[in-house]
């Protein structure tokens, strides 16, 4: 049998393996999905607020722009495994650790949504009479919200792929059985991540979908808005901007 | 199609750039002034070793002991638990690795009766290597076993002092590496020797079951008996009184070919090393490891030098 | 001979335990800077020079295969939303899956580690490689064929120079991502930054060995950061006299 052929029939055992198996795929991917909407919920009650507020007020840019530079540097591997050293095995530090790394996309995201809307347009809703808290309400926010949601929609993607980590320091999530060739075989580690990246890319079009919900019409197709496009490195305002805020 | 050929691309492109990196990259193994030394000109090997620090340990004697008498020898560390282990062995990835003697004698050759002896154990797998085409060098001196471990307190509330009286907890969580699942050695001589049937079993990585003992999330782990956590009475190991866990003494598994093309110097380099490791030595060294975080390379290479092998 | 050294036993040498660093070790404290110090070069040293070797490798390859696929966009539109897609879904898969799904095909070698980081390059690369191409004005794209420049001409002397900052900015992300993400890649290939955080999780999840790769990789990510930065700017000189 050749390399091509017993690959091939690893991937066959994997296929056979999930719904030989489907109790404990379906258990590990609810764990796995535990996890991420947790984390995800708390990035976003902290990150979007916080993000909005700052773009609104037009202050804080250096933190809001450079927060998620750092935030990409930091490697979820060592993140996870500072998570569990610090604070020890459990549901709500693997998920602290995971809200450390969806924030940072989500903050600079809405700050740069907010802050970037048409001041022309803000000027005009003051003229009108709005109050601030109307001009962020019923102007800001609804220019801001494809933006947005590109911010969101990073950070979910990366927490769902991510909490792939946990597993590793022993926490659960369809890691678990990609971590644990001596139970389940190279079949079911490679059966968890098929899942794991199915995971992934369904996670990434519900989000995709919700972020094309929220998109005015006449902003859809727009080029800016694809996958991984919406982390804006500080860098990367230069494409469209022209010029290199620092 | 298009898939296919973004692939084809890729591979054409990465293959020239890892070709040349990978020739730079060769082993930093070599020793010095090789040429008076029976493991010069001698093929390269690969020693394996298993997924916990005494195997770290073992593989670095075995390895350093080797490359001083000029072998070029490739440590590949960590590999995974006994089955994947061994696989890396019969599909030549690893051309040699210490193994415990009770592992092949029953849960690599899948033997029904334990064996009552060491020397019995040894001998189960040396017939068992020998029949595929391996040999097993001298055990060393020292043994480990597994064993089960509760915290005092628990042991205490629970009147435990023997595997037996576990029967008497109900349902106990026990966390062990994945594979103890299905091992006799492990929670299938649990539940056949012992009748304990009402286990949580909770698969941790090696390493991670006195954390999980520690934080409460298990009443019960697999150990080691050689392990280094264990001095200072801050866990109560159980006696196994029906021996389902056997009879631990290390042998290096070497294939039979490797053995010729070596030479005589290379089986007497490794038991030389094998006879030094005596129970006090192992669990020493486990616990620079363990305790204080010393790298395995720098504790093996302190103590061959320390005993003339080096 | 053999017989009479077992018989004398072995010698237990002093492994160096005993000392303020070593009750800093037991206690599992943060940051033991005497262990870190002992470990520097044993240790960091060379985790760090295969952290550099994995990453620059990830990021020549990356950036080859992405400006080819920029320049295939570039010319022939309708290729683009195919190449964005595939990238995507690449971009998309979490890497220790990406990495277990390669390893049947390619084993625990250094190939499948670099297979799988580069294909996190791609999208990134290609998306600011194609915007920055697509950002040239076509007024200067038409006054450059004006001047009797040829295709290739434009593409080296107008429309790449033009597009630097775009590519720029591309390649910090990029390789910010990389080195952060090749610590995972000591999942298949003992190598890197990320074996020192394994072997640690491993060992009682040793706070200091983690804090220490981990803190490692941060700053040669913003340092490859503010390094890239600083070529850029000596690269692209008109960039910085036009935002004044």
């Amino acid at each position: 049998m050749g390399a091509g052929e017993v690959a091939m029939s690893t991937f066959i055992d994997a296929l056979k393996f999930i719904p030989q198996h489907h109790d404990l795929i379906l258990h590990k991917t609810a764990e796995h999905l535990e996890y991420s909407a947790a984390a995800i919920t708390v990035a976003l009650v902290v990150a979007i607020p916080l993000g909005v507020w700052l773009g609104h007020i037009h202050r804080g840019s250096f933190l809001a722009i450079n927060i998620s530079n750092v935030g990409r540097a930091l490697p979820s591997l060592a993140i996870i495994a500072i998570g569990v050293a610090v604070l020890g095995l459990g549901f709500v530090n693997v998920m602290i650790a995971l809200v450390v790394l969806a924030a940072p996309p989500m903050l600079t995201n809405a700050y740069v949504a907010v802050d970037g809307v048409d001041p022309s347009a803000v000027d005009a809703a003051k003229g009108m009479g709005m109050r601030p808290l109307e001009v962020l309400l019923r102007v800001e926010l609804p220019l801001a919200l494809p933006l947005i949601f590109a911010g969101i929609r990073t950070a979910a993607v990366y927490v769902v792929a991510t909490a792939t980590l946990p597993a590793v320091a022993g926490g659960g999530g369809l890691g678990e059985i990609i971590v644990n060739q001596a139970s389940y075989r190279i079949a079911g580690v490679v059966a968890g991540a098929i899942c794991v990246a199915a995971l992934a890319l369904l996670a990434e079009l519900a989000f995709a979908g919700l972020q094309h919900a929220v998109t005015p019409r006449g902003l859809r197709g727009s080029q800016t808005l694809g996958p991984g496009a919406a982390v804006l490195p500080p860098g990367e305002l230069s494409a469209t901007q022209g010029a290199i805020p620092r | 199609m298009r898939i296919r050929s973004l692939g084809a691309a890729l591979a054409f492109v990465l293959a020239p750039v890892l070709a040349a990196c990978g020739s730079s990259n060769s082993s930093s193994s070599t020793t010095t002034s090789a040429a008076a030394k029976p493991g010069a000109g001698k093929p390269a090997i690969t020693m394996g070793a298993k997924n916990f620090t005494e195997e770290f340990v073992l593989g670095e004697l075995y390895s350093q002991a080797l490359r001083a008498k000029g072998y070029t020898v490739k440590l590949k560390s960590n590999i995974g638990s006994s089955e994947i282990t061994d696989k890396a062995l019969t599909s030549g990835q690893i051309d040699a690795y210490p193994e415990y003697t009770g592992v092949i004698a029953t849960e690599l050759a899948g033997g029904k009766d334990q064996p009552k002896s060491a020397e019995a154990t040894y001998q189960a797998a040396e017939k068992y290597e020998s029949k595929r085409g391996f040999t097993v060098l001298e055990p060393t001196p020292f043994f480990d076993a597994d064993g089960l471990a509760v915290k005092p307190a628990y042991a205490k509330k629970n009147g435990l002092t023997a595997v037996a009286d576990l029967s008497k907890v109900g349902t106990f969580s026990y966390g062990a590496p994945p594979e103890n699942r299905t091992r006799y050695q492990g929670l299938k001589g649990m539940q056949q020797a012992y009748g304990l049937t009402h286990v949580d079993f909770k698969p941790l990585a090696i390493g991670l079951q006195y954390t999980a003992l520690d934080a409460g999330k298990i009443d019960v782990a697999a150990i080691f008996t050689t392990d280094a956590k264990l001095a200072g009475g801050k866990y109560t190991v159980l006696k196994d009184t029906k021996g389902i866990f056997g009879f631990q003494n290390v042998v290096p598994v070497v294939s039979k070919k490797v053995l010729t093309a070596e030479g005589p110097e290379f089986s007497n380099t490794l038991n030389a090393v094998s006879a030094k490791l005596t129970n006090t030595a192992m669990q020493t060294m486990n616990a620079a490891v363990d305790i204080d975080k010393k790298k395995p390379a720098d504790v093996a290479k302190t103590f061959l030098q320390a005993n003339g092998l080096l | 001979m053999i017989a009479a050294l077992a018989a004398a036993g072995p010698v237990i040498p002093d492994f160096g335990t005993g000392g303020a660093a070593t009750s800093c070790v037991r206690a599992n404290h943060a940051f033991c800077v005497g262990w870190f110090r002992d470990n520097w070069s044993g240790v960091f040293v060379p985790a760090l020079g295969q952290h550099i070797k994995l990453t620059v490798i990830a990021l020549v390859v990356g950036f080859v295969i992405s400006a080819a696929l920029a320049l295939l966009a570039h010319r022939l539109r309708w290729t683009e939303r195919s190449i964005t897609i595939v990238t995507g879904i690449l971009y998309t898969i979490p890497s220790l899956a990406l990495f277990q799904l390669l390893v049947p095909i390619t084993g625990l070698t250094l190939l499948t580690a670099e297979i799988a980081l580069v294909s996190y390059t791609l999208l990134i690369l290609f998306r600011n490689m194609l915007e920055g191409l697509r950002g040239v004005p076509a007024e200067v794209r038409d006054a450059a064929h004006g001047m009797g420049l040829t295709q290739r001409q434009v593409l080296w002397q107008v429309e790449l120079p033009m597009a630097l900052p775009a590519i720029f900015a591309g390649l910090r992300i990029a390789t910010v991502t990389i080195i952060s993400l090749a610590t995972v890649a000591a999942f298949v290939v003992d190598e890197g930054l990320g074996k020192p955080i394994f072997d640690a999780i491993q060992s009682d999840v040793f706070k200091t060995e983690i804090f220490a790769a981990g803190g490692l990789a941060v700053a040669m990510a913003l340092l490859a950061d503010a390094a890239l930065v600083v070529v850029q700017r000596l690269m692209t000189p008109w960039v910085r006299a036009r935002s004044r």
